[in-house]
């Protein structure tokens, strides 16, 4: 136990400090890829659960893990996910994103959580009725990852997601850099990429050009790892922003350590059990709600537990990076925002139960465990993030 | 322009000292304060008023929101050039002149 908590402390002070360093926003990851295809932040994410997902699988194989989320699978992934993917971005946060900006000083995303607290408790005092009415219904299938039902082993069948995430990524590339020749605008790369053989007959380059997308890796890989070199001080370079590749690959190796000491990386649970923790502190008889008695505390009392302190040391590692960088300070919101923290929080809350999971559970943690409910969460969330999107942007218009 | 490449994975606007920030915010043409804003809202209202602005006007955000630092130069895209002054205490301007 006390080698859990020590391991929660470092987890999540070092997820903290990752996250706010290279502001690692899975709003920003989706949102700005659809607003004005800015893709930095999404290739981060898509790094970071790629190689999440190898080492968790080589975790898995040698037996040091302590067990996989997943929930039943249906249509709650969908609807839950929609709801969750609306209120994040109305927010302007997603679940890790709010708790490492909670902990830089803005004030927005403590407005932003405490009605997240407001969703997670509606949430079980409705649960009983959504129980039969909503869950039941939805729910298709029992929850499993393909790690436990593939015939090859989870290594193999990881590095093969993996090889085909790369090979796509790389003919994307390649595609827009040997298509784009033409003098087409930068906006048409990516949708003659979508408009998949007609683009590859006319260039003739089909085949190279995964070839040329994988050259561009190879080579902004390199470039990448030079770049560590060309630090002559480690102090200033410390306190500019860090590349989000380097968020990346923290966040991985944070991942797996609590893959193979606690569990599977998760935000919103621990804070639905943080509120029935603190409702419990001022009176409210948490246990009797069959929410969190038996389902998030799993009928062990209402106590404090390591993911929670995990989630919390998040918000201390944010402040100790931010204080760090010079960019602390209290933020105050305008009072024009106040909905987008109130909405958007409540639904952020109500919507990670109903799915189950927020993005770092779904998008994150439950795609590099190659959970079936995720991957339909997933669709849910990014949906919810393209529609609000589209309104935001409404007037300035969107790229996609 | 090439799409999406690992270039600009780390594509940062350029900074600026403190003497040339404020030598810059005395040329301003236009001055948003964004303070207490955060995404997309500085992102959105760069957009609008960098449409209205003529070619060689300088659009000054006053943020306070790290990420906006990169994302709002990002959103202007082509049509301004971009750079950042750092107070080292949370607060930032990003100027924006419109080409």
């Amino acid at each position: 136990m006390v080698s859990n908590v020590l391991t929660a402390l470092v987890v999540g002070v070092g997820l903290g400090v990752f996250l706010q360093k290279g502001r690692f926003c899975f709003v920003h990851a989706f949102r700005d890829f659809f607003a004005f295809k800015d893709s930095r932040v999404t290739k981060a994410v898509l790094v970071a659960t790629t190689l999440t997902m190898v080492f968790w699988s080589i975790a898995y194989a040698l037996g040091y893990y302590q067990g996989f989320w997943t929930p039943g699978w249906g249509l709650t992934g969908l609807v839950g996910g929609f709801i969750f993917g609306v209120g994040m971005t109305y927010a302007g946060g997603c679940a890790s994103g709010t708790l490492y900006r909670a902990g830089q000083g803005y004030l927005h995303f403590w407005l932003t959580l405490a009605f997240m607290g407001v969703g997670y408790a509606v949430f079980t005092v409705l649960f009983p009725t959504l129980e039969s009415a909503y869950f039941e219904p939805f729910t298709v299938g029992e929850g499993v990852t393909l790690f436990e039902v593939s015939p090859v082993p989870a290594p193999v069948l990881a590095l093969g997601v993996a090889g085909l995430v790369l090979l796509t990524y790389a003919t994307l590339v390649g595609r827009s850099a040997t298509g784009g020749a033409g003098g087409a605008d930068d906006a048409t790369g990516d949708s003659t990429a979508v408009r998949a053989d007609g683009g590859r007959r006319t260039s003739g380059l089909g085949a190279s050009t995964p070839v040329v997308g994988l050259r561009q890796f190879v080579a902004g890989t390199r470039a990448y790892v030079r770049g560590f070199a060309e630090i002559d001080d480690w102090k200033a370079a410390s306190k500019r922003p860090w590349d989000p590749r380097t968020a990346a690959l923290g966040i991985t190796a944070l991942a797996v350590l609590w893959f193979t000491q606690v569990s599977i990386v998760g935000v919103t649970g621990p804070e639905a059990r943080w509120t029935g923790y603190l409702l419990q502190q001022v009176g409210v008889d948490v246990g009797g709600f069959e929410y969190w008695g038996s389902v998030l505390f799993q009928g062990q009392g209402v106590g404090l537990t390591v993911d929670m302190i995990m989630i919390a040391a998040v918000i201390l590692g944010a402040f100790v990076a931010a204080v760090w960088s010079g960019d602390f300070s209290v933020r105050v919101p305008k009072r024009r925002r106040v909905p987008n923290a109130v909405v958007g929080g409540f639904m952020m809350g109500a919507g990670s139960r109903l799915a189950p999971g927020c993005n770092i559970g779904n998008i994150y943690s439950g795609l590099a465990e190659l959970s079936v409910h995720s991957f339909i969460a997933t669709v849910g969330i990014v949906a919810g993030v393209y529609a609000m999107t589209h309104w935001i942007y409404r007037d300035v218009g969107c790229a996609i | 322009m090439t799409g999406p490449s690992l270039d600009d994975f780390v594509e940062m606007p350029d900074e600026v000292d403190d003497e040339t920030a404020e030598q810059l915010a005395d040329q301003a043409t236009e001055t948003q304060d964004m303070t207490g804003e955060v995404c997309p809202y500085p992102q959105v209202e760069a957009k609008k008023a960098i449409q209205s602005l003529d070619s060689g006007d300088l659009l000054v955000q006053e943020t306070d929101h790290v990420p906006s630092t990169e994302n709002v130069p990002r959103a202007v895209g082509d049509d301004a050039d971009a750079r950042v002054w750092r107070s080292g205490s949370g607060l930032y301007r990003i100027f924006l002149r419109k080409r």
